[in-house]
């Protein structure tokens, strides 16, 4: 760890998971290609990416916060405020939309009393409308924290609500038993980090060095050296 | 009565409870075409066989898979196989199935594929959203790997091959495999100018395969009866079966694997026919950002579409019956390009943007008489002009849906109302744009749409 420095500043992670942390980035040849398990570290902490998470990402992997946070604003998965427990992702897309998708979307925001895209005041639910979640067949779909739920009509979705809302264990569509928001991030981030292989070593010379990456794109890609970096 | 040719998908027809287990798949005789490959024959004899089985990507492009794999450089090392599991075109839902019923399958393709491309380390892509695929595949890959199908000298060669397992966090456009690449190198996910090509310089620079979930799934199959068994189904120029995701107004939605050339009329039959028997109006061939078909009158394979002046695109078909509104699927399908614009290049970013402004006001009867030919207007100015295919795409839709239902257009401008069952319910995740709607997800309230000479904010 380079930036032993920044112990003076708030910690998302504890040492656990700073450890999980740096497994996840031994996976990579370069370490930045972790910073999207990273940030669904922070979030399965922190409830959504904090700043003082997107610093501590940083400072792991050796970029600016800023670049940290220019790569978590591109993601819809990476929420950038507070979260619900659940997260109700209703599809608006094509085949959905068609067989009554958006009646589904407003049933949800009547029952929840939000407008998609907002969290219910006591924090239970966050209701958003998602693009195609390839569950077509099941048209109109929703999801609760990534499981996925077929055919859903406006009233099976706000009987789903209340299920949720009453503490009942609730299974997909799939079986699969819907987790809580902070454990599906937690799932997302470790995803395949139990499986032996990697794609390269953790080492001194690749941590915070210059990124092996290939310059074919246009537009400014800086060295990323970590070098100056606030946590450093 | 048409029917179905299960290739790729026939393990997972065959043993619905569990084709996705390892002890499952092995006594389906999984593994067994990758170690013959591996162990008897050269690189090159794999490419060969690909090559002359004609065997086109079954991502969206339908670029013929040996000759992208023949593009890779020889002599340059490591080089990476990247698995594009980022699913997302609107209506397709087959690399979902196969990677949550048969991953074993998906491992041996790879296998297959980092063999032919002497490639020891895979990436597998896999979209952010898929947590039951994600779940099935990291067991998959662990329990391949304690059976010395992955790891140090799989099969008992002296080939190694690694896979890791890597998560998206939500972006349609990390679909395209240059913003995929991107994106699995810790960047926002934008396209990459081409060339150079991911086959010459690829993930972190290095030449790099990038095949999407349904190629590499064929590959088991295709490796085990070899090319002109492959060239037996489907047609001269596109060989071979496809998975297509049938939805939309059908008694049956679902995934159907047929040789290609099946024809249109043959896969509604498949998929039960239209719901209520009634007519298909429209029809989306390959997926969103496939133009509108009228007639089920057509083969469907990659060079049949093209004819007809749409594609195949990814093989997903939306059969829409006379019920459907077509303002308001264009107004779906360009939110949905509106909202995937990675905002790289101006003609996609602002062009998606305005004709959702557009489409917005004709759905909720506030459309002007010019308003039709302005969107054709936005159309051709994306159309050629994005630095990815993702604004062309939504260029063609706009098009096609403008072109061939104007009638309708018009009558929701003269009626000055969605002659269909109620407008859109104005719902979206991104409420800036609907201020003024009425609120939580009600018909907008009068006066209280969007007004028919606003400006887009900070423009």
């Amino acid at each position: 760890m380079r930036h032993e420095g920044a112990a003076v500043e708030a910690r998302a992670l504890s040492d656990e998971q700073r450890e999980t942390a740096l497994k996840l980035v031994a996976k990579y040849p370069n370490p930045r290609s972790a910073i999207l398990p990273l940030l669904f570290l922070v979030q399965s902490v922190e409830g959504y990416v904090t700043e003082t998470g997107m610093r501590e990402v940083a400072g792991i992997i050796g970029l600016e916060p800023a670049q940290v946070l220019a790569t978590a604003s591109f993601y819809t998965m990476l929420k950038k405020a507070p979260q619900g427990d659940y997260l109700i992702s209703v599809c608006r897309n094509i085949a959905c939309t068609h067989l009554g998708g958006r009646k589904v979307i407003a049933a949800l925001e009547d029952r929840l009393g939000v407008t998609a895209g907002e969290t219910t005041e006591d924090g239970k639910f966050t209701l958003e409308s998602a693009e195609c979640l390839a569950t077509c067949d099941g048209a109109p779909s929703l999801q609760v924290n990534y499981e996925d739920f077929y055919r859903m009509s406006a009233v099976e979705a706000v009987a789903l609500v209340g299920r949720l809302e009453r503490g009942e264990q609730v299974t997909s569509f799939r079986g699969e038993a819907v987790k809580s928001a902070r454990e599906i991030s937690y799932e997302t981030a470790v995803a395949g980090l139990q499986a032996p292989g990697t794609a390269g070593e953790l080492s001194e010379r690749t941590i915070g060095g210059e990124s092996p990456r290939s310059d074919t794109a246009p537009g400014t890609r800086p060295k990323e050296t970590g070098e100056g970096s606030p946590n450093a | 009565m048409p029917e179905e040719v299960r290739i790729v998908t026939r393990r997972l027809h065959e043993f619905p409870e569990d084709s996705w287990r390892i002890e499952r798949a092995l006594d389906d005789g999984a593994y067994e075409s990758a170690r013959k490959t591996i162990t008897s024959m050269t690189p090159d004899e794999v490419v060969a066989v690909v090559k002359d089985s004609g065997l086109r990507g079954r991502g969206g492009a339908g670029f013929p898979t040996g000759m992208k794999w023949s593009f890779v450089p020889k002599d340059v090392f490591p080089k990476f196989i990247v698995v594009n599991h980022d699913e997302g075109e609107p209506c397709t839902f087959k690399d979902r199935q196969l990677a949550e019923e048969d991953p074993h399958q998906l491992l041996e393709g790879i296998a297959i594929a980092a063999w032919a491309n002497q490639a020891t380390k895979a990436f597998i892509y896999c979209r952010g959203e898929f947590a039951l695929g994600s779940r099935r595949l990291d067991r998959a890959i662990n329990d391949a790997y304690e059976r010395g199908f992955l790891g140090k000298g799989i099969f008992g060669s002296d080939f190694d091959l690694d896979i890791i397992l890597h998560r998206g966090a939500g972006a349609y456009i990390c679909g395209e495999e240059s913003a995929l690449l991107d994106s699995l190198e810790g960047f926002r996910g934008q396209p990459r100018l081409r060339p150079p090509f991911p086959a010459v310089k690829g993930l972190y620079g290095r030449p790099t395969v990038v095949n999407n979930t349904e190629t590499l799934s064929a590959l088991p199959s295709l490796l085990e009866n070899g090319a002109e068994w492959f060239r037996r189904l489907g047609t001269e120029r596109s060989p071979g079966t496809k998975i297509l995701s049938v939805s939309g107004h059908v008694n049956r939605p679902a995934n159907y694997e047929v040789p290609l050339g099946t024809s249109l009329a043959d896969v509604l039959t498949l998929a039960g026919g239209m719901l209520d028997g009634k007519a298909p109006k429209a029809i989306i061939p390959g997926g969103a950002s496939a133009p509108l078909l009228t007639s089920t009158d057509v083969a469907v394979d990659f060079d049949s579409l093209k004819e007809a002046g749409t594609m195949l695109g990814s093989g997903s078909i939306v059969f829409m019956d006379e019920t459907t509104c077509m303002v308001r699927n264009a107004l779906v399908t360009l939110e949905f390009f509106e909202h995937e614009s990675c905002g790289k290049c101006t003609p996609c970013r602002e062009g998606t943007w305005w004709a959702v402004k557009v489409l917005e006001r004709i759905e909720h009867g506030e459309g002007r008489d010019e308003d039709m030919d302005l969107l054709i207007d936005i159309a051709n100015g994306i159309d050629g002009r994005a630095f990815c295919p993702l604004g062309d795409a939504a260029s063609w839709a706009l098009r096609s849906n403008v072109k061939l239902f104007r009638d309708e257009f018009e009558r929701h401008v003269s009626e000055g109302r969605c002659p269909f069952d109620g407008e859109l319910v104005g719902v979206s995740g991104s409420p800036a744009r609907h201020e003024g709607l009425g609120g939580s997800g009600t018909a907008p309230q009068p006066g209280a749409g969007m007004p028919s000479d606003a400006e887009p904010e900070g423009n």
